[in-house]
Formats: C-alpha cells, sequence, structure tokens
C-alpha cells in the first residue's frame, strides 16, 4: 500500500510564508534599488547596456524557466511517466544555447531608441504595422501564459495553507498587484539575475532530494514501468507509462504531444525554437554590454546548468508517482497532479526544503506573471497608442500604462477561475509553440536574414495567430484538427515557409536602410 | 567537406538522435541522453558563433 499523502502542519504554513515574503522583500529591494539609480523608465527597463555576462545568463535562466519548468513538469512527469518528458524540455540547453547565439544581437537595435521587442521589430522593418501586430501577437500569448503562473502559484498556496483553491487564486493575484504597485515589477536584469540563482540551486536540491527520497533512480524506473495512465479526476485505464510514447484513444487522447513518434519529434523542434521566440527572454539582451569570447564561453555553462533545472523538476514528478502511484490524479481537484511537487518537498525535504520550494514557485510565478502584465500593459501604450499618436505625453501613457494593469491581472485570473487547466505545463506548450513559431522568425531570424520583407513578417504574425486559435483543445477539433504533432507542425513549419516564401515575394527593404542594422564584417 | 560543414552536420545528428535513442533505449538513458545530445548541440552551436561568426562591434 502506498505511504500516505503528507499532512500540512503549521510550522509548513509558517515556514512558507516567511520564505515567500523573503524573497518578494528582497527583489521589491533589488528592483527599487535598480529604478533609483536608473536615470528613466527606458533606463529601468533594460539598464545601461551595462549588464555582464553572469546576470545575463542568470537573467536568461529566470525568465525562461517560469511556473512551468519550477513546478508543472513535476504534474507531467507524475501524469504522463517517461512520456511527460517531451514537455518537460529534456533538450531545453539545445534552444537556450540558440538563444543566446540568435540574441545577442538585440543590442545593436538599443541605439536606434528599442527598449521592447515590438519596437526592436519597428526598426528592423520600418513598419509601425509590425509593432502593433507583433505587440497584439504578445498579449494574446501572453495571456495563455500567465493563466499558467496563476495556476502554480494558487496551487503551492493552497497545499500549504489549507486555503480552498480559489481563495488563493485571489490572494496570489491581490499579491501580484501588491508586487506591481511597490514597483518590484519588471524584473530587471538584476531581479531576474537573482530568481534565476534561486531557482536553479532549488531546482536541483528537490530533484535529487526527491530521487534519493523515492529509493533511487532503479527503484524508479522500476516503478514507473508497472504503472498505467490515470486521467485527472481519477479514471484509470491500462495504457502502461513504461514507454517515451503513451497512445492515448483519440480523438481527445491525440491531443497529447506524446502520444506518438509525430508529436514528440515536433515537441523536440518547439525547445529548439521557443527559447528565442519568447519575446520575454530574448528581450534580456536589449540590457547586456558588449561581451568578449570569453565571456561568451562563460554564459554556456550558467544556461547549461540552468536549462537543466527543468529535468530535475520532472524528476521529482517521476519520483512522487513512484511513492503515491496515482492517489493524486484523483484528489484536489483542478490541482490533481500538479501538486506533486509542493507534497514532494514536503516529504522529501521537510519545513526547510518546501519553505525554498514554495519561495521559488513564487519566484518564478510572480515575477514572470507581473512581467507579462507589465510588458502587456505596455503593449497597449507603446505600440498601440504612442504608436497611433506619438505626440501623446508621456505621463498620460505612464498613467494609462498602470491603468492597464489591472485588466490584464484580472482576464487571466477570470479564465484560471473559470477553467484551470488540469496539467499545467502542458496547456502552457499550446502557447510556446505559438510563440516558437512566430518570434523565432520574426524576430531571431529577421536579425540575421536581410531579405526579410514587412510584409513576411505580418503574414507570419497572422498566420500564426490563426493556428494558436486552432489547438486541439480550442477550436481546432471544429476543422478536424484533433493532433497535437501536426497542429505544432502546422503551426511551426508553415510560419516558417510563409515568413521566408512571402518574404522573397515582396519588395526587399531597400540595402541603403538596412546599413546601420548590417554593417559589413570586419 | 569543411570544418563547419561537419560541425553543423554533429549537430543535426543531435536532433536526430533525441527521437532515436527514446525508441531504442527507454528509461533514465533515454532522459538524461536527450540533455546530454542537448549540451554537446549548446557547445557546438557557441563553438561555431565564436570561432567563425564572431562579430567586432
Amino acid at each position: 500500500m502506498a505511504p500516505p499523502i503528507p499532512e500540512v502542519a503549521p510550522e509548513i504554513t509558517v515556514g512558507v510564508i516567511a520564505a515567500i515574503t523573503a524573497f518578494l522583500t528582497i527583489s521589491i529591494l533589488l528592483g527599487y534599488l535598480m529604478r533609483k539609480k536608473a536615470k528613466s523608465f527606458e533606463e529601468w527597463l533594460v539598464g545601461r547596456g551595462d549588464i555582464g555576462p553572469l546576470v545575463t545568463g542568470f537573467a536568461l535562466v529566470a525568465t525562461y524557466l517560469s511556473g512551468w519548468a519550477i513546478f508543472g513538469n513535476a504534474g507531467l512527469g507524475y501524469a504522463y511517466g517517461w512520456s511527460g518528458s517531451w514537455l518537460i524540455g529534456t533538450t531545453s540547453v539545445a534552444g537556450i544555447a540558440l538563444c543566446l547565439v540568435i540574441g545577442y544581437r538585440m543590442r545593436r537595435y538599443v541605439a536606434f531608441g528599442t527598449r521592447t521587442v515590438p519596437e526592436m521589430l519597428r526598426v528592423r522593418f520600418e513598419s509601425r504595422t509590425v509593432q502593433a501586430l507583433a505587440g497584439l501577437a504578445m498579449i494574446v500569448l501572453l495571456i495563455v501564459y500567465s493563466v499558467g503562473q496563476y495556476k502554480a502559484m494558487a496551487t503551492v498556496w493552497t497545499i500549504t495553507t489549507n486555503t480552498p483553491f480559489y481563495g488563493s487564486l485571489l490572494a496570489t493575484a491581490i499579491l501580484v498587484l501588491v508586487y506591481l504597485s511597490v514597483g518590484g515589477y519588471t524584473g530587471t536584469q538584476w531581479v531576474s539575475g537573482f530568481q534565476g540563482v534561486l531557482l536553479t540551486i532549488v531546482g536541483w536540491t528537490l530533484g535529487i532530494a526527491a530521487l534519493i527520497w523515492a529509493g533511487g533512480p532503479a527503484e524508479i524506473a522500476g516503478a514507473i514501468g508497472t504503472q498505467t495512465f490515470t486521467y485527472p479526476g481519477g479514471n484509470q485505464t491500462q495504457i502502461s507509462l513504461k514507454d517515451y510514447t503513451l497512445p492515448l484513444p483519440p480523438p481527445e487522447g491525440l491531443a497529447f504531444p506524446g502520444v506518438d513518434y509525430v508529436g514528440v519529434v515536433v515537441a523536440v523542434f518547439m525547445f529548439l525554437f521557443m527559447a528565442t521566440g519568447f519575446p520575454h527572454n530574448i528581450a534580456r539582451f536589449l540590457g547586456t554590454r558588449k561581451i568578449t569570447k570569453r565571456e561568451y564561453w562563460m554564459m554556456l555553462p550558467i544556461l547549461v546548468v540552468g536549462g537543466l533545472t527543468p529535468l530535475w523538476i520532472g524528476v521529482v514528478g517521476l519520483a512522487a508517482r513512484t511513492v503515491w502511484g496515482d492517489s493524486l490524479m484523483a484528489t484536489n481537484p483542478p490541482i490533481y497532479g500538479d501538486s506533486a511537487a509542493v507534497y514532494a518537498s514536503i516529504s522529501a525535504g521537510g519545513v526547510p526544503l518546501a519553505s525554498l520550494f514554495a519561495a521559488s514557485v513564487f519566484a518564478a510565478a510572480v515575477a514572470t506573471l507581473a512581467g507579462m502584465v507589465m510588458v502587456m500593459a505596455t503593449n497597449i501604450t507603446r505600440d498601440f497608442i504612442h504608436n497611433a499618436y506619438p505626440k501623446a505625453s508621456p505621463k498620460k501613457l505612464l498613467r494609462l500604462t498602470k491603468l492597464m494593469l489591472i485588466p490584464f491581472i484580472a482576464i487571466p485570473l477570470w479564465w484560471t477561475f473559470t477553467s484551470p487547466p488540469p496539467i499545467l505545463s502542458e496547456f502552457m506548450a499550446g502557447s510556446a509553440v505559438a510563440q516558437a513559431g512566430i518570434f523565432f522568425f520574426v524576430v531571431g531570424v529577421s536579425m540575421y536574414w536581410k531579405r526579410a520583407t514587412k510584409w513576411g513578417a505580418i503574414s507570419t504574425i497572422i498566420y500564426g495567430l490563426t493556428l494558436t486559435i486552432l489547438h486541439p483543445k480550442a477550436y481546432g477539433k471544429f476543422v478536424g484538427l484533433y493532433h497535437w504533432g501536426y497542429w505544432a507542425l502546422l503551426l511551426m513549419f508553415g510560419a516558417a515557409s510563409i515568413y521566408f516564401i512571402i518574404s522573397l515575394a515582396t519588395k526587399p527593404v531597400p540595402e541603403e536602410r538596412l546599413e546601420k542594422l548590417f554593417p559589413a564584417r570586419k | 567537406m569543411s570544418k563547419i560543414h561537419g560541425l553543423l552536420a554533429i549537430m543535426v545528428l543531435c536532433i536526430i538522435l533525441v527521437p532515436v535513442i527514446a525508441y531504442l533505449l527507454g528509461g533514465w538513458y533515454t532522459y538524461w541522453g536527450h540533455a546530454l545530445l542537448a549540451i554537446v548541440f549548446g557547445v557546438l552551436v557557441v563553438f561555431i558563433k565564436t570561432r567563425y561568426y564572431w562579430e567586432e562591434e
């Protein structure tokens, strides 16, 4: 018989609240200090272009990881066994390294007044339409991503404080609002760097502790091999978890990326493209100073160590499945298997590890959510209003930005309230595919490919957004698109084809206008 | 074939081998094997950038 799921003792609640308070205080203080040093709002957003490789490396780790990696991956390992590893991101390091190589060129655009990714696109394509469309795409996709952050935070809060899930959601929304109102919001490079260090240390520690707690690698492999899949809610099946694919029954089962080898191959490409495609990720390079070759190599081990963190959180889920079997799949609706990491942190590490883990989830989720809310609000003011009315007063724009924070906190909150995703990381993968498919090409490739045109970029964004709506769990089933792998293939490689074909078929940006962005190599 | 093409071929192999080792090996060998392939890919992409495409400002 499986050992009981741990009860949450009062000292755990106290420890978690203390750790979260400490983390938020440090983040807010760091944000405040950086804001005091900055001479303008723009300077605060991206610094003075003087951020070194260490802080940039850890900041990249922090923005990449967010709630899916530090928290949701345990739910994937727990619910799907080995086949969950395709979304856990076992190949994450390849994508982050590619982002390191491609993203560094973002620095070039700072000299032309660029402070955000859509602004970079306006400069690259000399088009306000591209800027506005990119802003719109970011809003749509970041709202989806924000839902995941809410679920991560609310789950930790629910389990460790014994508060009902929906009360926890409200509590976390208030926390984000407080975090924003006291100025901890943009996740400046330094704050993100601090969070990246925290996430990496806690992720590795929890993963190793869980591995030992469950009896070691052989014990886990043996246990996963004997278990079968259970749906969120508790319906058991005879489908074994022993393989790297999980043949769930069609049509609903086809929406799982690990259902067959088409899905898993596409998932590998998603991880290859998404680190560069995440606008909040590649924007980290806007504040980076000039880096030497040696410093470039210094960043790689940081990204490797940080990029392995999602794997350790996946190990936590596999360990929890080994110890508790499928019992979590039927408890705590709508949390289900996503609670694996929290319970495992309590069982494997007691109060200290459970508290640190809770603080890390908040580090990842609050900062990402606050950063995304800020980005979406800025998309409205900078990419739409200021774009259409360049003479609008900065004071009014700032006031409007603050006002726009409220709807962008409320919309994903309402979504999580009315329709919380049963398995967080699986849900967030939908947005990740779209960001990878659209922005890897429109932002990443466009910095290197002179022949890219604004029509290529516009078509890619429109196509990518349309396909996003046709996700198998959204409207795809109405047009026969049940299979996640075919959907993601159509989105990413369709976006790539459209980007290149339309760019080549339309008038190129004149060479003399591109000279400043593509100077001849020395 | 130049050296850079050889390195690019290894990078492509790192991607192709991901589903192959999942099919052939399974378990922890696949789990950490994927990470190892990704690290090799990462080292090569940074090597190519710094060795062949370094941009002086």
